[in-house]
């Protein structure tokens, strides 16, 4: 025993240091530091591109961001992109729980169609998607041929309205698997005998559904629904793949105009303006699921 | 419920009792799932010449492997393979031992703030990725990091640091004390107990936890086309994305290689589905 604690005790806080040193320091310098950094940064006036200084703008940068119609337009883009695809997923994929959760013989090819979508990476979505939406050669035209709708076939990717729309139609097809994932880990776990008991008072399927899947189901919901709207703040793969923000940046989110602030035009100071515009847009949404996250024991 | 009420919520008496419908509901999960996948698989064996025929043909005409030839030999698209190979497997297994570690210390030692430290990893990952890309960008350009592994092995080990760490942590948690102690007794340092005891019997913690990471770094689309652009660095999902063209889209090759690098995921999870299903709802679940 006296080993035991010589091993144990003395070496308790200096081993948790150790173990949690790597984590730590990858942390800072990937996360934390980039985060100071961006903040500073958006003070300057920082190009990459041959020619220019570092200078001190003071808040320059903000005021252009403010009067920056495209800065609004890419906000905007990703607010109605969140606003329209979180819900469509949490329904579409409720719906496909409900559907794989039923009493199949054999589970793998339900689970494997759920789990596919969610696998694959966005970009290839997205450019699936792009084939199907094809004007003249992909299948959606087609379709829409064979049942009888005359006339020219519609531009999908080519007209700002219908380019928004094949783009959000992608991101929910690509995100509720993983919806649908959650929601049927959690609809296993409502025990049976709440349904039979709901079965002898004579409840039909329409209320257990809202009487006891719903409510039981809502812990799951709510996880699912703080991923996705993070995950829909950043929305980039997409619809950069598809229409590389067109047409006329009809499509183009915030995260793809700090890519090109950042990556294209070199421009350091204003990219990390917008950063910090969007970092203040997810914080809102974060600190709401740490809140639920502190309470879960 | 009587009878009359039941026919007029238009259900049949018990809606998991029919076969029809329980057919039916698969289907439409199935193809909802496997559609895209197929298509492009049907796209892929189609000829150019079939391709562009108007209307479209759904089944293929005359097969043909060409456009896998042209996919490999117009671009480097084994080499995409190889450097997303690399690159997923560099990052899982450094995140796995990173997260091992921490995920010990949160699950094991009598820590004041377990859940503190906990919330911090989970948090710290969860800011958006491209608010990072600039200063990731400019440290990696200082660093003359940009086209290398290392610029993208770095920041994926981190974007998989929260999932890992919590899958570990749960299943360290469910491993009993009195083995470690054990060991210790017989002469084991804690850390060795870590190693020789606690990590084999974790061992689907950590495969589970190792298959989201690698789907995750195989995935990722922004930091690698930020970091990694150059032609021979390229991972799958950017090399594909920029067979593009200006204004085309050489669909044959694109199709194929789409086809090429969807394949190994597809194997991966349909191999270890129970896992994969496990591991996501713990990694969401408890975060």
């Amino acid at each position: 025993m006296a080993i035991l604690d010589r091993v144990r005790d003395p070496g308790e806080r200096t081993l948790a240091v150790v173990l949690l040193a790597p984590a730590f320091a990858l942390l800072a310098l990937i996360v934390v530091y980039p985060i100071g950094r961006i903040i500073y940064q958006s003070f300057f006036d920082a190009r990459l591109s041959g020619g220019h200084g570092h200078r001190f703008v003071g808040l320059d940068n903000y005021r252009i961001a403010f009067h920056d119609t495209e800065f609004w337009t890419a906000t905007w883009h990703t607010v109605a992109i969140t606003l329209i695809t979180v819900p469509a997923a949490l329904v579409v994929g409720l719906g496909l729980a409900l559907l794989a959760n039923l009493p199949f013989r054999r589970r793998w090819p339900v689970r494997l169609a759920l789990l596919l979508p969610w696998a694959m990476p966005l970009a290839f979505a997205g450019l699936i998607f792009a084939w199907f939406f094809h004007t003249e050669y992909g299948i959606v035209n087609d379709v829409v041929r064979r049942l009888g709708a005359g006339g020219e076939p519609t531009m999908w990717l080519l007209r700002p309205g219908w380019a928004f729309a094949a783009v959000c139609v992608t991101i929910v097809w690509k995100t509720s698997s993983f919806m649908a994932l959650i929601l049927l880990a959690g609809l296993t776990m409502i025990p049976r005998s709440l349904y039979e008991a709901a079965e002898v008072d004579g409840a039909s399927h329409f209320q257990q559904f809202r009487e006891i899947t719903l409510p039981m189901l809502m812990p799951s919901i709510v996880v699912a629904l703080i991923f996705r709207t993070i995950t829909a703040l950043q929305t980039f793969d997409i619809p950069y793949t598809m229409t590389r923000g067109g047409p006329a940046d009809a499509t183009e989110t915030l995260a793809m105009l700090i890519h090109k602030t950042t990556i294209d035009y070199l421009d350091v100071g204003y990219g990390s303006t917008l950063a910090v515009a969007m970092f203040v847009l997810s914080l809102a949404v974060t600190t709401v699921y740490l809140r639920r996250l502190a309470r879960t024991p | 419920m009587s009878p009359a009420a039941r026919v007029a919520t238009g259900l049949p008496a018990n809606p998991l009792a029919g076969r029809g419908l329980r057919l039916a509901a698969a289907a439409i999960v199935v193809v909802n799932g496997f559609f895209p996948a197929v298509w492009i698989l049907l796209t892929s064996l189609k000829t150019e010449t079939e391709l562009v025929r108007k209307p479209i043909t759904y089944w293929p005409r005359n097969l043909t492997l060409d456009n896998y030839v042209r996919a490999f030999t117009d671009q480097p698209l084994l080499r995409f393979l190889g450097n997303s190979l690399a690159v997923a497997l560099a990052s899982t297994a450094l995140s796995l031992v990173v997260a091992a570690l921490a995920a010990y210390a949160i699950a094991r030692l009598n820590l004041r703030r377990r859940q503190l430290i906990l919330t911090a990893i989970v948090a710290s990952s969860m800011f958006p990725l491209v608010t990072l890309l600039v200063p990731i960008f400019e440290t990696m350009r200082a660093l003359n990091l940009l086209n290398t592994y290392t610029a993208l092995v770095l920041p994926y080990t981190v974007l998989n640091l929260p999932v890992c760490t919590l899958v570990l942590a749960s299943f360290f948690e469910g491993i009993p004390r009195d083995l470690e102690n054990a060991a210790m007794i017989d002469g084991c340092t804690r850390v060795g107990a870590l190693w020789r005891v606690v990590v084999p019997l974790a061992a689907p913690g950590v495969f589970t936890a190792g298959i989201l990471a690698f789907v995750n770094a195989w995935d990722e689309f922004l930091l690698a086309l930020s970091l990694n652009a150059n032609a021979s660095m390229r991972t799958l999902p950017v090399g594909i994305t920029l067979y593009q063209g200006e204004f085309t889209f050489p669909w044959p090759t694109i199709s194929a290689a789409l086809v090429v690098a969807i394949v190994p995921i597809a194997v991966l999870i349909a191999l270890f589905q129970e896992r994969v299903v496990g591991g996501l709802t713990q990694g969401g679940m408890k975060g």
